[in-house]
């Protein structure tokens, strides 16, 4: 069996694509057969979700949950003070496979994209960050050579979780802890991008997703984050009336967000788009802010920037109605190069 | 990045050659990107850079842009529509633009190496300097020293690159090639322009290993040949542009202009007609034998035939110049020298027969004699002014053609058949003398505009379309070469423009770009050329795998509208001024009052007579030859006396009328 070394340090040579990565990992495995033409569904794995959560929102503007109208719905949308966007994209590939275990094969990258001139061009300080790692249970795989096993770009699936429980052989269980093994490592370099970003740049940045896993971003004034997914809803009680009525324009009271083992930050939900005739929670965005002294005035200034960032539209992007287009095009921008 | 001029320096990439399955690159296309900043446009020359050797060489591609595409990532235009709430008005607040794309297509004009030829590989795209347009170009073989047959024909601009582009003088003028055709709409200042411009280029960079060059130029229309040898308006563009091309920003130095008469003889039948301007103008007199060679013509198909044919034939064969005697139908000998002599011969021929009540001569009938009669007697008519009855001859000086001089021949006032005429005998004359090698010079332009009318595509054969198809087809062995030009090429005669090595092409009219003959070049080049400005060109060359786009100086030459600003054309004048103004170029010190002296003593014809010869023969002695070619005047003093008048109260008597009015 021909072994290249790995040492980790990026001097040799690693798999760019899928498919060097399958015959990379066929050379050095053996019984290991290559899983063709899954490329095209390796959507289909997606991320790791929670299970949907209905959470009592605490107050910290004021005493009740309320909407409070942050600009004219039919009005002109005005400036925004968003310097920058940083985003995370994940691809996930089953390449091989050894008697039913799936090696996977994780592409996870991150990126800033700064506005000069009205465009959206690559942060200069900070490159775009690309890493593709294969994804396996150690525990499952026969002959497992102690070069691969010992290798940093080699994450084992097969570990235990936080709870204690191990993965069982099912391909399903060993695939959903790849994926959250994958969603970790994109968490990690958008955090990373972020925490560089609030280094080393005093405009403001526009970050796709929470920004409580940083202690260094959840307390900057550099940085927002912009959640579109509702798992964890928090409009518990009477405030969830509030918030389905929401009108565009309009965004409730800020509440604090301090999720177990992240960092608390200031948070409101704003409607950047009129859901008349739509679900309940289209349009409709969570924001994360380091808490401040004059919250409410912060705010109702994040909430019109972001207001502001809706054109150009994210479509065809399915999530065009809370997605801005800075998002979108950082999302390309990563597919592009990853 | 480019500087604030558009400048981008020479080692900086400007694009990155992009293929995809459904749109890839190919040996003769390849498709780049740049950023929306950049200069790139329509037109503009760019070299790739290819990654990997061939052969141990680096590839490097050689490519015009002939084709533009800009997009966003916008997917339907829907979008835009909601992101702005419907409003275009306020789409211009959106924090962010669209990502988006210039996106080009270059045909390639020259891979090196040659071969393999490859498809064009993925690199990086420059903008081409000067030495890389020469290559790209092939201006390489014909620019090397001591073998330069370059002639500039313009400046090819992009990003701040200022190139020379040069056309070869072996395929712009022979042997390898020739002639050159322009088209372009009219009013838009580039046909002429374009061909002085030419001509100041050609004489100024004709190699001398080929000889000496002359341009003979037909000015069919306007103005626009008339100043020639005055100079023009030019701006410091123009100025710049000729330091670059090595090219004398003046006018012509040695033109001469040629013109028949008017009608009535006292004038020249020119533009250029004004008297400062008179001194390089001269009159262009044929009698019977110039023309009758020609005779085709001037007749059309009805007037000519077989037995008509052969009647013109035994008369330019055995009447004219010759002595005629002893023919029982013919009352007197006859010595045919001019259209008044042809038309006595055929008066005293027709008397005869009818006296002998026969109605054939020599077998030609008596019907086809009058028949050609009317039509040769009637040329004189139709070209009145440029064909004399009496015969004189003052012609182009065919065989004492100057290096580097220009002759141009003013047909712009005549009627029709005058100036196929024209046209028919100069250029028939130039081959003739070409072939013998003794023109003057050894090479020979011929400028002819408006060819849409004088070989157009369609209609019936004329003797000028076959003999400028002669001149297409066979004139660069000679050393005769055509430059053309015309609104309208697709309705020019095809073997004439397609024997147009070099072709040019001004703003052209989106209904000519629609026809069948421009379906080569794509989209965004036929548009270039229906908005090019003024003093652009596009150029063809047998070097050139792709037509360029070039920039070329105003003439150096007064244009025709100022021109005849300036000079105005000389008004309907008296008989003794029109003998005054000519007898004035050749000796300044003829008196208006000697000239007024002569008009009351002498009739019309044959003081024109006189003048015709005077200016032919240019004599040293201009009033003692005038008076030499007049009949003399006889004192009328037996009369005086016989009256009884007193000598003082005496006065001249006319001469006799030349022609008797009362013979039939």
């Amino acid at each position: 069996m021909r072994l290249t070394r790995i040492d980790g340090t990026g001097a040799d040579h690693w798999p760019g694509s899928a498919h060097e990565a399958r015959r990379f990992i066929g050379d050095r495995i053996p019984q290991c057969s290559g899983v063709e033409g899954l490329s095209q569904e390796s959507d289909r794995y997606g991320r790791a979700e929670e299970p949907p959560v209905l959470v009592e929102p605490k107050v910290i503007e004021g005493r009740v949950f309320r909407s409070i109208a942050v600009a004219d719905p039919g009005g002109a949308r005005g400036n925004s003070a968003f310097a920058a966007f940083l985003d995370g994209t994940q691809r996930i590939e089953i390449v091989s496979q050894q008697n039913g275990i799936p090696f996977v094969w994780g592409t996870v990258a991150a990126a800033v994209r700064l506005r000069v001139d009205r465009r959206l061009v690559a942060w200069p300080k900070v490159a775009p960050r690309v890493r593709r790692r294969y994804y396996m249970p150690f525990r499952y795989v026969e002959q497992l050579a102690p070069e691969l096993l010992n290798d940093p770009r080699v994450v084992d699936t097969g570990e235990a979780n936080s709870k204690g429980v191990i993965p069982s052989k099912h391909p399903a269980a060993l695939m959903e802890s790849a994926v959250r093994k994958v969603q970790q490592d994109r968490e990690l370099l958008e955090r990373e991008m972020a925490e560089a970003w609030c280094a080393r740049e005093d405009g403001l940045l526009y970050v796709d997703g929470s920004i409580t896993s940083s202690p260094v971003v959840s307390r900057s004034m550099n940085a927002v984050g912009v959640i579109k997914t509702h798992r964890h809803l928090y409009a518990g009680g009477d405030a969830f009336r509030v918030l389905v009525g929401m009108v565009r324009g309009e965004r409730t009271s800020v509440f604090s967000v301090a999720p177990s083992s992240r960092n608390p930050v200031a948070s409101w939900y704003l409607r950047v788009r009129s859901a008349a005739g739509r679900d309940a929670l289209f349009g409709l965005v969570r924001v994360e802010a380091a808490d401040c002294a004059d919250m409410t005035n912060r705010a109702d200034e994040i909430s019109r920037w972001i207001l502001a960032e809706g054109a150009p539209l994210a479509l065809p992007d399915g999530r065009w109605d809370k997605m801005t287009y800075g998002i979108r095009d950082t999302e390309e921008f990563l597919r592009a190069i990853s | 990045m480019s500087d604030s001029f558009g400048r981008i320096a020479a080692n900086e990439p400007l694009g990155r050659v992009v293929a995809t399955e459904r749109r890839p690159n190919t040996p003769h296309e390849f498709h780049f990107w740049t950023a929306i900043t950049s200069p790139v446009g329509i037109g503009t020359i760019v070299r790739v850079d290819g990654a990997n050797p061939v052969d141990g060489q680096i590839p490097r591609i050689y490519g015009i842009v002939v084709e533009g595409f800009s997009y966003t990532d916008l997917q339907s235009p829907m979008y835009d529509v909601i992101g702005h709430d419907g409003s275009p008005a306020s789409a211009g607040f959106a924090a962010t633009e669209r990502a988006e794309i210039r996106l080009y297509t270059a045909a390639v004009l020259r891979q090196i190496p040659e071969e393999p030829l490859q498809p064009v590989p993925m690199g990086e795209v420059f903008l081409s300097g000067e030495e890389d347009v020469a290559v790209a170009l092939r201006m390489d073989s014909y620019l090397k020293e001591g073998a330069r047959t370059g002639i500039p024909v313009g400046v090819y601009r992009a990003g701040g690159t200022d190139s020379v582009i040069y056309l070869d003088a072996d395929f712009l003028l022979g042997p390898e090639a020739a002639h050159l055709n322009i088209s372009g709409m009219s009013g838009l200042a580039t046909k002429t322009s374009a061909v002085e411009w030419l001509l100041a280029s050609v004489f100024a960079h004709f190699p001398e290993s080929k000889g000496s060059i002359a341009a003979v130029c037909f000015n069919v229309k306007g103005p626009d040949l008339c100043y020639l040898d005055q100079p023009g308006r030019l701006e410091e563009g123009d100025r710049v542009l000729y330091e670059k091309m090595g090219v004398k920003p003046g006018p012509f130095e040695n033109v001469r202009y040629f013109a028949p008469y008017n009608a009535k003889g006292f004038g020249l039948n020119t533009l250029r007609s004004n008297e400062a301007l008179l001194d390089n103008v001269t009159p262009l007199t044929w009698g019977l034998r110039e023309v009758l060679q020609y005779a085709e013509v001037l007749l059309n198909k009805d007037d000519s035939g077989a037995k008509a044919d052969a009647l013109i034939d035994f008369i330019r064969e055995r009447v004219v110049d010759r002595q005629f005697d002893k023919d029982p139908y013919l009352s007197r000998e006859h010595t045919v020298q001019s259209f008044g002599d042809l038309e006595e011969w055929f008066r005293d021929l027709l008397r005869g027969l009818e006296g002998k009540n026969s109605d054939s001569w020599r077998t030609h009938h008596i019907a086809t004699i009058r028949k050609v009669r009317n039509r040769l007697s009637n040329i004189s008519t139709r070209c009145a002014g440029l064909v004399t009855d009496s015969g004189a001859v003052s012609d182009v000086p065919f065989g004492s053609f100057g290096d580097r001089a220009v002759y141009v021949v003013d047909v712009a006032t005549l009627e029709e058949d005058a100036q196929d005429l024209i046209f028919a005998r100069i250029v028939t004359k130039l081959r003739e003398h070409l072939e013998r090698r003794d023109l003057g010079v050894k090479n020979l332009i011929v400028f002819v505009d408006e060819l849409n009318k004088y070989a157009p595509g369609d209609g019936h054969d004329t003797y000028v379309r076959k003999m400028l198809l002669d001149i297409a087809e066979r004139g660069r062995y000679l050393g005769l070469v055509l430059f053309s030009a015309q609104q309208f090429r697709s309705q020019v005669h095809r073997r004439v423009v397609g024997n147009s090595g070099t072709a040019l092409f001004g703003r052209m009219d989106a209904d000519e770009l629609a026809t069948p003959g421009y379906s080569i070049l794509s989209p965004a080049t036929r548009t270039k050329l229906a908005t090019l400005e003024k003093g652009q060109l596009m150029v063809r060359h047998p070097h050139f795998t792709q037509p360029i786009f070039v920039r070329f100086p105003r003439p150096a030459v007064m244009q025709g509208r100022d021109g005849a600003e300036r000079y105005p054309q000389a008004a309907e004048i008296s008989l003794d001024t029109a003998l005054y103004r000519a007898l004035r170029t050749l000796d300044r010190g003829v008196s208006f009052a000697w000239v007024k002296d002569m008009v009351a003593l002498y009739d019309e014809p044959e003081l024109l007579r006189a003048r015709n010869a005077t200016l032919l023969r240019k004599p040293d002695d201009v009033r003692t030859f005038f008076e030499a070619q007049l009949r003399r005047v006889i004192p009328s003093q037996s009369t005086a006396v016989n009256s009884g008048a007193t000598t003082a109260g005496t006065i001249a008597v006319r001469s006799l009328p030349l022609g008797d009015p009362y013979e039939s």
